[in-house]
């Protein structure tokens, strides 16, 4: 029983992870149905944010005050990139056949990867995430499970941040028009909302979601690199629609059920086949489990074929 | 583009046929300053650019300079009135312009180089300077000089022999540029012969050349896909046994033809896959592990050809099994899906261990030591003479490749023009208006993703002995991007489209070794600008650059015109 505890805390700590990004897949997909397919790499660029912050201004303070600046830091840095990204090299094609703004993104995807690993001082190999007073370190134990300190930040960050977001997307005027657009952006348009700003704040938020994920994968983690956004994209990508695109709460509940199943698979698919080399293998197969048997996800909201 | 078929309203005005004016004058000064100064020294130093110091005697770097101005001389030339059918089909005035400017870019890097390398900007003789006022002045005058008329291409008829002759030459052109350019061993060289040829290519394009050599190509396709071929075939031969530059030119080989089995799928069908390298890796891995390698784990050892059948179908079946039940979602899914099945394949090759399952693929370190391919008592491991010329190992493997790259073209050019064809173009287009045409949508998808894994895993079979090991790191999620990226930059749906891509994505790495560190990040960048300014590609189908333009009107008359030539091939001759 400690162990399926166990196994259920690491899944929602890692499930919580790939929740926050991909609320940034599924905002941006509901909203203008296009797989940001860079948005892996606006987390990969939030976690080295906060490392540049803490780097240029804190380096060496471990109190927990500097943890505030280090979320700032590395959700103004992926938020900035985000919106450079939709303004340069999505909103041209918004009206281009599918294809290239998906081929756009892979291409903003390797550049990002690229631009950090040749132009951030050391980042051609791993780099290490500072440690902060009370997020990290030893780890306490609750009955018989192991509890880590990161992963309560993890959970409790992605716990603010839906209450945040829900509160943006029901109560403000900018929440409501985000909805609005998404319904209908034309009928939207007519009706006096700025479609263009509203589509630069879908990028806004979910990019400011990595960022915030950014700086809890380091803090789990330890260490950082370049190469982190890739899989990490892929699997919240797995999770958004797992949850169903377009539909916010499906993609907190799709990460969350991803990080379960992932560490359950870890623990109790027995033989060879288990293990921690097959965990990967296991999360893609239940995405394409789940987009074989229902496209539309766990919370199922549809979005229209566009195809 | 659009400026072959813009008319000036009276086009007796335009053309100075008979008194040249000034800037007429000012760009002959130029061009003949520019080949005057090419035959002079142009540096102290023979250690540099492949020794331009010689007076007299031109080095290469001095010929392409006088190449170019023998080019504006030409222009020049058409402009007053001279070969009269000629100068209705180029704009000369545009075509000098992008000559002048290629030539004043040319030759500052010139000097730049000479200041850097030599180093020192004393190092440079009057010849570097007597062709950079040439070019000047041929900016110069060029700049406000009138557009001539030119007629619609598709309008120009030459003799067929002549037609044919055009394309012999460019042929042997290509061939010749290609030898020459992977003969650079020297970046900067290779940097300037790259800059010529595109600024020439351009200077040429401007002038309107391009749409009519498309009209003759399309006019004489069977000419120019012979050509193409007997082309590829003599490339060794002049590579003099030489493994270099040919076991490159197999590399390009094999991302081309895998290039071209993707085409059908994306190009064709509009299916976007972005896993198709596990099907290469399917086939390459079958391939190993039926080889006589020390580490190949399936005892049956069958002769190449049935092994070669067996790698397409095992790939083929991956396709089916991972094609049919996604077919039935939307385009992004079916990316993400592919993409996911890639990750899946390339953590399971790496997984296979023994340790983690069961042991087929020797897992992280692969099968090395899978041996030469043999057919008969010709062993591709060894050289041969063919007219006393030595074909090294990566040559053997380069004419394989070629056999299976025109069969790739040919099925594709087949299907293309087919029943299968249309339906997949028609998918592509509209999918619920296809299948209310009575399209078989989903039997036609399915054929597109199967067939295409096939051919993937045709030629992984071939690569794993070409490589000799086969590794999973060899599969990643990178090189689908880049195949996807050869067929985007070539041109959706076009043979040589694709071919050009491939090409230029394999062979620029390998010569610019220099911008190694960053060749990722030009390639991402890449992608992004194209799509941004010319998404239909550098070679596109008339149809597919409809697609992303749907505005030109000029463009789809063009497109439209072209079809009806193409049905009628007697109509329209004047």
């Amino acid at each position: 029983m400690d162990l399926f505890l166990q196994q259920l805390l690491n899944g929602l700590t890692l499930g919580s992870l790939y929740a926050l990004i991909a609320v940034g897949y599924t905002v941006v997909y509901g909203i203008v149905q296009l797989i940001n397919f860079a948005h892996g790499e606006v987390f990969m660029i939030g976690a080295f944010g906060a490392l540049a912050t803490w780097t240029v201004l804190f380096k060496g303070q471990t109190g927990l005050w500097v943890l505030p600046f280090m979320v700032l830091g590395a959700v103004l840095v992926s938020v900035l990139v985000a919106v450079v990204m939709e303004r340069v090299a999505y909103r041209p094609l918004r009206h281009a056949p599918r294809l290239a703004p998906l081929i756009t993104a892979i291409g903003i995807s390797v550049f990002l990867q690229e631009a950090v690993r040749l132009w951030y001082p050391g980042a051609k190999s791993a780099l290490p995430f500072p440690q902060i007073d009370l997020v990290t370190g030893a780890a306490f134990q609750v009955g018989g499970i192991t509890v880590r300190r990161s992963a309560l930040f993890v959970i409790g960050s992605l716990v603010v941040c839906a209450v945040v977001l829900w509160f943006f997307i029901n109560r403000t005027k900018m929440g409501r028009g985000m909805l609005a657009v998404s319904q209908d952006p034309d009928t939207a348009r007519l009706m006096g909302i700025n479609v263009d700003r509203i589509i630069m704040v879908a990028f806004a938020i979910g990019a400011a979601l990595a960022g915030i994920a950014g700086v809890a994968q380091g803090l789990q983690n330890s260490n950082i690199d370049f190469y982190m956004g890739f899989l990490a994209g892929l699997k919240a990508f797995t999770a958004a629609v797992l949850g169903g695109i377009g539909n916010i709460y499906g993609a907190v509940v799709g990460g969350l059920v991803l990080g379960i199943v992932e560490a359950m698979a870890v623990q109790f698919i027995p033989g060879t086949f288990g293990g921690s080399p097959w965990k990967d293998v296991w999360a893609f197969a239940l995405l394409i489990i789940v987009l074989v048997f229902r496209p539309q996800g766990i919370m199922g909201a549809r979005v229209v074929d566009r195809a | 583009m659009s400026t072959q078929l813009r008319r000036s309203p009276d086009p007796k005005a335009s053309v100075d046929s008979a008194a040249p004016s000034m800037q007429w004058w000012l760009v002959l000064a130029g061009t003949v300053l520019l080949i005057a100064g090419s035959f002079l020294s142009w540096s102290f130093t023979p250690a540099i650019l492949g020794n331009v110091t010689i007076t007299g005697l031109p080095a290469p770097l001095q010929i392409f300079t006088i190449v170019i101005g023998v080019l504006g001389l030409f222009l020049l030339l058409l402009r007053m009135g001279r070969f009269h059918h000629i100068s209705t089909l180029l704009d000369s005035a545009r075509g000098l312009r992008a000559l002048g400017v290629t030539a004043t870019a040319y030759l500052v890097l010139v000097v730049l180089v000479i200041a850097l390398q030599a180093p020192g900007l004393a190092n440079a003789d009057p010849g570097v300077f007597v062709c950079l006022v040439g070019a000047g002045l041929m900016v110069a005058g060029s700049l406000r000089m009138p557009s001539d008329p030119t007629v619609d291409p598709i309008s120009v008829h030459l003799p067929s022999w002549a037609e044919i002759l055009v394309i012999v030459a460019l042929m042997a052109l290509v061939l010749f540029g290609a030898a020459y350019a992977l003969g650079q061993e020297d970046g900067t060289v290779f940097s300037l012969f790259l800059l010529f040829l595109s600024g020439v290519v351009v200077a040429l394009q401007r002038a309107g050349l391009f749409g009519w050599i498309g009209v003759i190509a399309a006019r004489n396709r069977r000419v120019i896909t012979l050509g193409a071929f007997v082309v590829a075939f003599l490339f060794p031969l002049t590579q003099d046994g030489s493994d270099a530059n040919m076991s490159i030119a197999t590399q390009v080989l094999i991302f081309a033809t895998t290039a071209l089995g993707l085409n059908i799928v994306v190009g064709l069908a509009g299916l976007l896959d972005l896993g198709y390298i596990a099907f290469l890796g399917a086939g390459a891995y079958v391939s190993a592990m039926m080889s006589h390698s020390a580490f190949a784990n399936i005892g049956w050892k069958p002769p190449f050809l049935v092994v070669v059948l067996i790698a397409a179908t095992v790939s083929s079946v991956l396709g089916l099994i991972i094609g049919s039940p996604t077919l039935r979602v939307s385009g992004d899914y079916l990316a993400i899906v592919t993409l996911a099945f890639g990750e899946i394949f390339r953590l399971t090759v790496n997984n296979l261990d023994g340790n983690n399952g069961p042991d087929l693929t020797n897992g992280p370190n692969g099968i090395p030591g899978v041996p030469e391919l043999e057919f008969g008592s010709f062993k591709f491991g060894d050289t041969h003479e063919i007219f006393g010329i030595t074909l090294g190992r990566f040559a053997n493997y380069y004419f394989l490749l070629l056999v299976v790259a025109a069969l790739i073209i040919t099925i594709f050019t087949r299907l293309n023009n087919s029943r299968i064809g249309r339906g997949w173009i028609a998918i592509r287009e509209d999918e619920k208006a296809a299948e209310a045409m009575g399209v078989n949508v989903f039997g036609l998808k399915l054929f597109a993703f199967a067939g295409g894994a096939f051919l993937a895993g045709m030629a992984g079979s071939i690569k794993a002995h070409q490589d000799v090991s086969v590794t999973p790191d060899q599969y990643i999620f990178l090189e689908s991007a880049f195949l996807l990226a050869a067929i985007v930059l070539g041109g959706m749906g076009t043979v040589a489209g694709v071919l050009v891509g491939a090409t230029v994505l394999k062979l620029l790495p390998e010569k610019l070794r220099f911008v190694a560190d960053y060749r990722l990040l030009t390639f991402g960048l890449l992608l992004v600008l194209m799509m941004r300014f010319r998404p239909e590609g550098l070679v596109p189908s008339g149809r597919r650059a409809l697609e992303f333009h749907e505005d030109d009107e000029r463009l789809a008359a063009k497109v439209e015109e072209s079809h009806i030539e193409k049905v009628t091939p007697t109509g329209g001759r004047t």
